[in-house]
Order: C-alpha cells, then structure tokens, then sequence
C-alpha cells in the first residue's frame, strides 16, 4: 500500500540499468545495512537470549518476552511512558501553538518568542540538571512557594509518583515549547491573507477565525509538531535518566531508562533487548498508525 | 514523495562521508601501531572509568617511565556504564588493553571465572612479605585461591563529621553507638539533621552500615549468596533504619545539593563517606579544620573486630594483554610507596600500601587504625553485590528511603532478584 502512494506521480525519470547504479549506491548501502541494520537484528536476536556481556549469549527462547509481563518495573515503566506522551503531547504543543498564534503579527514578535526558544539550545541533561536543582526540597521553586506563601516549600517534587513524573513532563515541556512555536510560526507564515481577510469580510471574529480558518490551514505543521512529539516522548531518557534515574524504586522509570538500566546497570543484555524491541515495535506502531490516519483524513478533506 | 527523497540523499551524503572515513582512520591506526612498535621506551595505554582523573595517571605515567621505564598513556571514560560494556566486549576481542581499572566482588570473580584476567599471584606475595600490601586486602583479590590485579585505591568508611557544629553544641566524636544516637538526638533537638542520606545511587550507605555493625557475618552471608534479604536479621535492620527516618534523622533523600556542600555549610553535622571524601571536601575549599572524621562504632557491641567497610578499586591486566611483561611489571612496580604516595596525596585518600605517606594526620590515623588487629575490614555493598541484584537493590532502597513501611515488600523485590540470580550463579 505505502509503496504505492509513495510512487513517483511525474513522468517515468531515466534510470540507467541497475547494474550501472549499483557501484554508486553500494557503499552507502553497506553503511546502512552495517551500522544500522545488523546491530538491530543483533539486538532482536539477543532478546531471545540470556547473557550478561562476557562470554557467549544462552539461548533462553521466549523468556524474556515472557518477563516483560511479569515484572512489576515494567508496569510503572509503560504506565509513565504513557503519561510522558500524553503530557509531553498536549502541553508543549498546546503552549507553542498559544504562543505562536498571540504573537504572530505582532510588533517585536520574535523577542517575545526569543526567551521561549533559549532553552531549546540547551542539551537534555543540562536542562534536567538545573530543574533538578530548582525541584529539590527547599529549592528555588520551593522557595518561591515560601516567598508567596503557599504551602509545599519543602516538597520532594520528585520523590514521589505521580508528582515526578508530571514535573518532569514540564521540565520538558519548558524546553520543547519554543521549537513547537518557531514551527508553527513557519506556518502561519503559509496562511494566505486573502483567505483570512476573506473570514473578516464574512464577519468572522477571532476566535472564529482562529478555529475555522487558521487551524485547518496550520493542520500540515500539526501533523508534524505532534508527530515529532509522539516518537520523543516514546523515548524519552535523557530528562528522566539524569533527575531520578527511574527511581526512587522504579516509580518514574520510563521504557528507555528500564531499557538502559537493565542493559547496562544490571548487565541482563538478553533483557534489556527485549525492551528495546518492545520500543521500537511500539514506537513504529504509534507513528505509522498516527501518520496514516492523518494523511488519509487530510486525503479525504482534500 | 518529497520527504522520503530528502531522506535518501542526506542518508547517502551520510554514508558517503562516514564511507570515506573510514580507510583513513585504518591507515591511522597501522601508523600508530608501527609507531609504538618502533619505539624505545615501553608505552602502555591504561583504560580506567575515572576520566577525571587522567592528568593524574599521566603524573604516575611519567614517574613509572623514569622508574622503570614504563611510560603510560591514559586512556579516561567517565560514565562508568560505557566503559564496563566497553572493557566486557574488549575479552572477545583480540584488542586488550595493557591495563585497566576494574572492580572487586562480583564483578571480579565474573571476569576471572571467565578467563579473562591474568593471575598477580607473584606480585602479591612479594607485596606481602615485602610489607607493600596486606593479607585484610588480599581476601578480595583472591578467586578461587589465586590473587588477581592490585589495588589502585583503598578507601575506608568513616563519618565525617562538621567540627563548628559539635563544637557549637559541645558533642565530642562517639565512641560507642549508643553515643551516636545521643549526638544525634542533641542535634536533632537543635533544628540540625544530624546524617546524611540519599535516595540516588548511594541508597546503600545506610543500610550495609546498620547491617555490617549489627551482624557482618551476615552481611558476607547475603553477598555471596549463602543469605536471604528475607532473614531475621536484614528485617531487623530494616526497621531500625525506619526508626531513624521516623525520628527525623537524615537529610530529605531527594535533596540534590552535593553532599561536600551540605556538610560544608552545616546542613547537615554528619555524612558516612569513604577516606576518598576529603577531596570532594578540598573541592569546595573545606578549611580542613572546619571538619573531622571519625570511626562508625559498631551498634553490635559484642563483635570482636571493629568491621569497616572499605572500598577498594583494582587494576589489572588481562589475559592476553598486549604486553604482558611491561603490564606485570607496571603492577608491580604500582604496589610499591613511591606511586602510591603520590597517589594518595592527589587523592587526599589512604594509599593502598601501608608504606605510602599519608597526605594528612587524619588520614593518616584512620589508614593505622584500619590496617590494625582491632578491625576487621567488609568490602563495600556497591562492589559485594551482583549486578543484576545491584540494580534492584539501589532502586527499591531508594523507594523504602521515600516510603519506609515499604520495607517488607522491597526486600522481597530484591530477595525475588537474589534468588533469580543465585539460581544460575553458584553460591561461593
């Protein structure tokens, strides 16, 4: 099916024999099937297998698929993987598309949007360092807290679920939602007037604007905004990995810390591919089930 | 249509560029590997996890060359994670480093069972008889009756303790841990948190140091295999830690702030922390007498031995090393006071051999103590225990610190993972 809408539309190009090409594509080929191909067929093949990185992996068939539906980890672990792609969904694109929308237009937009974009610039570590610092009890947001009066200034923020996980999904949010704007802001930049001078005309107010004319024209850059959102909070690790590292127990573990910890903290390899396998099927899944829809409503409207 | 050709070429160029480096980074290698061939002096790469620390191994590295005529080329990771993966999948391969840092406990005896560390049986009992190394340390770089590596460090656990605070208070340093509970108690009664403690990584501190001072047989009984984390005795610590907690005795284990700081500042008037502290201390410009150490009195007062814990990390060679008689004699020659001074003076640590001079009085008191007849010294928990129990171990103690009436079914968590693990890893 994919192949077929995929297929060139434009007249047949001349392709010169596949032999001829073959030289030229063979290197590229090769890369690709080494670096990416053969480590993730090693991997679905270590899956099946107990092993702990010294020696030979043991078959061990099944067992570790079996596992995953057994282990206590593995509940918090999707439980919060969800979490994670619903809040690191609605809330950074929800804010982005706000922020876009209310300063598009308007005089010295972009510095008003140049503050939001700051930490994109930031490395995923580094942000979970700094809202480490600020979460911690008696840190700065407790103290602000204090300073306002409200209580909870010595709140663990990250001690205990679901606190945890909701504010790392902010600490995340904090640095994804001025890319979403700048993307969105690109979009607006593809409205066309006419068309919403036309909705002016017709008496639309702004709101009414925003939600029949707008919104339906930004729909290509929602589908990729929300689309990038879903495949990075599936795998989302660096926030998590550096503020709790999964923890405390496995209460904000997130399928790509449980991954890492039992790959490399628990050198159970056999396990851990298991996981990564489990992540990739559901990631592709999320995606190509997402991007379909998508793409056949916008076919249909079309 | 447009995305997926986009995606094509960049992949190409991707694979175009990474295509062509390859050939030169081969040639690179043969020249460098001709290179040291043909060279005079002996040049060994030393892999180790403590990146941080390479300029110090250079300094060794250049000492060695003009002892023995060994000159080292460090060779620093500093995610600890990577390089054990890394030095893991180096066995299968026929590219060893020379030497390397590693780790006791389980995860020596895995190496070793494996076949993959060359024996230091010699060094050792040269270093003995020589009065380099000692027989408390030996037990735990002997497997199956041989020795293997030498240590790079050894470190012993102490509380470090906030001088102007027991001065403020006038609370001298226990003797006993019945006077431990009272100097607590004072503080606490102060508005001062008395310990230290933390849900991140070190979630053991406590809990192998109430268990080591109560029963340290017991303790040795758990890492090797031969004990339950559901036994009496682990369950009976588990509540006196909660008791603790209850009373308000730690620091929030949330708290991110570093522990050299918070001591530093006096919020918080004790930590237990290895000799190796006093650095982290030197690194937020502690005045050294603004804090002490003392010796954790055991809660056990009929133990015969004073039990410390201490961690030691080992370096080794593999079998098969790439040089093995200037990788030997590089070990050997590390076993010796000159390095290990040098060694324990940039570290502000203990130095592994006994000979070595200490960097400070302090130091120096608790290098005598430990390495004396009234103590008997227990491997630290991080290095005693399995990986695999490890990992669950540091999560659920970590979870019992936030929520301490979790105690009975997160020592079942991890006796389910002791039990996995030790059905397929004999008990030694």
């Amino acid at each position: 099916m994919a192949r077929v809408r995929l297929a060139p539309r434009s007249p047949k190009p001349q392709v010169a024999k596949p032999l001829a090409t073959a030289p030229f594509i063979a290197p590229a080929v090769l890369v690709v099937v080494a670096l990416m191909y053969l480590p993730f067929l090693y991997s679905v093949y270590i899956s099946f297998t107990s092993y702990n990185g010294l020696g030979a992996p043991r078959w061990d068939g099944i067992a570790n698929y079996v596992q995953l539906f057994h282990d206590p980890e593995m509940a918090d672990a999707i439980r919060n993987t969800a979490v994670w792609v619903a809040g690191g969904v609605v809330v950074p694109v929800v804010l982005g598309l706000g922020l876009a929308v209310l300063t598009y237009g308007m005089r010295h937009g972009p510095w008003y949007r140049l503050p939001f974009l700051l930490p994109y610039a930031m490395s995923g570590a580094g942000i979970a360092v700094i809202w480490g610092f600020i979460l911690q009890p008696g840190g700065a947001f407790g103290d602000i807290l204090k300073l306002l009066g409200i209580p909870g200034s010595s709140t663990a923020w990250l001690s205990y679920w679901p606190d945890s996980t909701l504010a790392m999904v902010v600490a995340s949010a904090w640095q994804a939602t001025g890319v979403n704007c700048l993307l969105f802001v690109v979009g607006l930049q593809a409205v066309p007037v006419a068309v919403l001078e036309a909705a002016e005309i017709d008496g639309a107010k702004a709101f009414t604007k925003f939600v029949r004319v707008t919104l339906p024209l930004l729909r290509p850059m929602t589908i990729v905004v929300v689309g990038l959102a879903i495949v990075g909070t599936l795998k989302t690790f660096d926030i998590v990995w550096v503020m709790t590292q999964g923890g405390p127990g496995y209460t904000s573990t997130t399928l790509a810390t449980a991954m890492y910890s039992q790959t490399f903290v628990a050198n159970s390899y056999g396990y851990g591919a298991a996981i990564a396998v489990l992540l990739t099927v559901v990631t592709g899944l999320a995606s190509a089930t997402y991007l379909k829809q998508q793409v056949q409503v916008g076919a249909a409207k079309r | 249509m447009t995305r997926s050709n986009v995606t094509h070429t960049t992949r190409q160029k991707l694979a175009a560029v990474a295509l062509s480096l390859v050939p030169g980074a081969i040639g690179l290698n043969a020249v460098a590997t001709n290179t040291a061939q043909a060279a005079p002096a002996t040049t060994i790469k030393l892999y180790n996890d403590k990146g941080a620390w390479d300029k110090y191994f250079a300094a060794v590295g250049n000492l060695a060359k003009k002892d023995i005529g060994v000159a080292v080329q460090p060779v620093g990771y500093t995610n600890e994670d990577t390089y054990d993966a890394l030095i893991d999948a180096s066995f299968r391969t026929h590219i060893k480093p020379n030497v390397f840092t590693w780790h006791t406990g389980a995860q020596l005896q895995e190496v070793v069972k494996q076949g993959d560390l060359a024996s230091t049986s010699s060094i050792w009992k040269q270093g003995i008889a020589d009065g380099d190394l000692t027989t408390g340390v030996e037990k735990y770089y002997t497997v199956d009756g041989r020795q293997y590596c030498v240590p790079l460090y050894v470190s012993y656990y102490v509380m470090y303790y906030n001088k102007d605070i027991f001065a403020k208070y006038h609370l001298a340093p226990p003797s006993t841990w019945a006077e431990l509970l009272q100097v607590a108690k004072t503080l606490k009664q102060h508005g001062v948190t008395p310990f230290y403690a933390t849900d991140v990584l070190f979630s053991f501190l406590w809990f192998e140091q109430l268990l080591v001072g109560s029963n340290p047989t017991l303790y040795n009984n758990l890492e090797s295999g031969k004990a339950s984390y559901l036994s009496p005795g682990v369950v009976a610590v588990m509540k006196e830690w909660r008791t603790l907690i209850d009373d308000g005795y730690f620091t929030n284990p949330a708290i991110t702030t570093a522990p050299q700081v918070l001591l530093k500042t006096g919020a918080v008037a004790m930590e237990p922390w290895g000799t190796w502290f006093t650095g982290n201390m030197k690194l937020v410009d502690a005045p050294p007498s603004s804090y002490g150490m003392f010796v954790i009195p055991p809660e056990n007062t009929h133990l015969a031995k004073v039990p410390m814990i201490f961690e030691t990390g080992p370096i080794c060679v593999p079998t098969g090393a790439p040089d093995m008689s200037a990788d030997m004699k590089f070990l050997k020659w590390w076993t010796t006071p000159a390095p290990e001074s040098y060694w324990a003076s940039v570290t502000s640590d203990t130095g592994a051999d006994p000979k070595a001079a200490a960097p400070s009085a302090s130091i120096a008191a608790i290098d005598k103590y430990a390495s004396g007849p009234k103590v008997q010294v227990v491997n630290r928990y991080y290095e005693a225990t399995p990986a695999p129990i490890l990992n669950t171990a540091l999560s659920e103690l970590g979870a019992f610190m936030v929520n301490p009436n979790s105690y009975m079914s997160d020592l079942k968590t991890i006796q389910a993972t002791a039990a996995q693990y030790w059905s397929s890893h004999s008990a030694s």
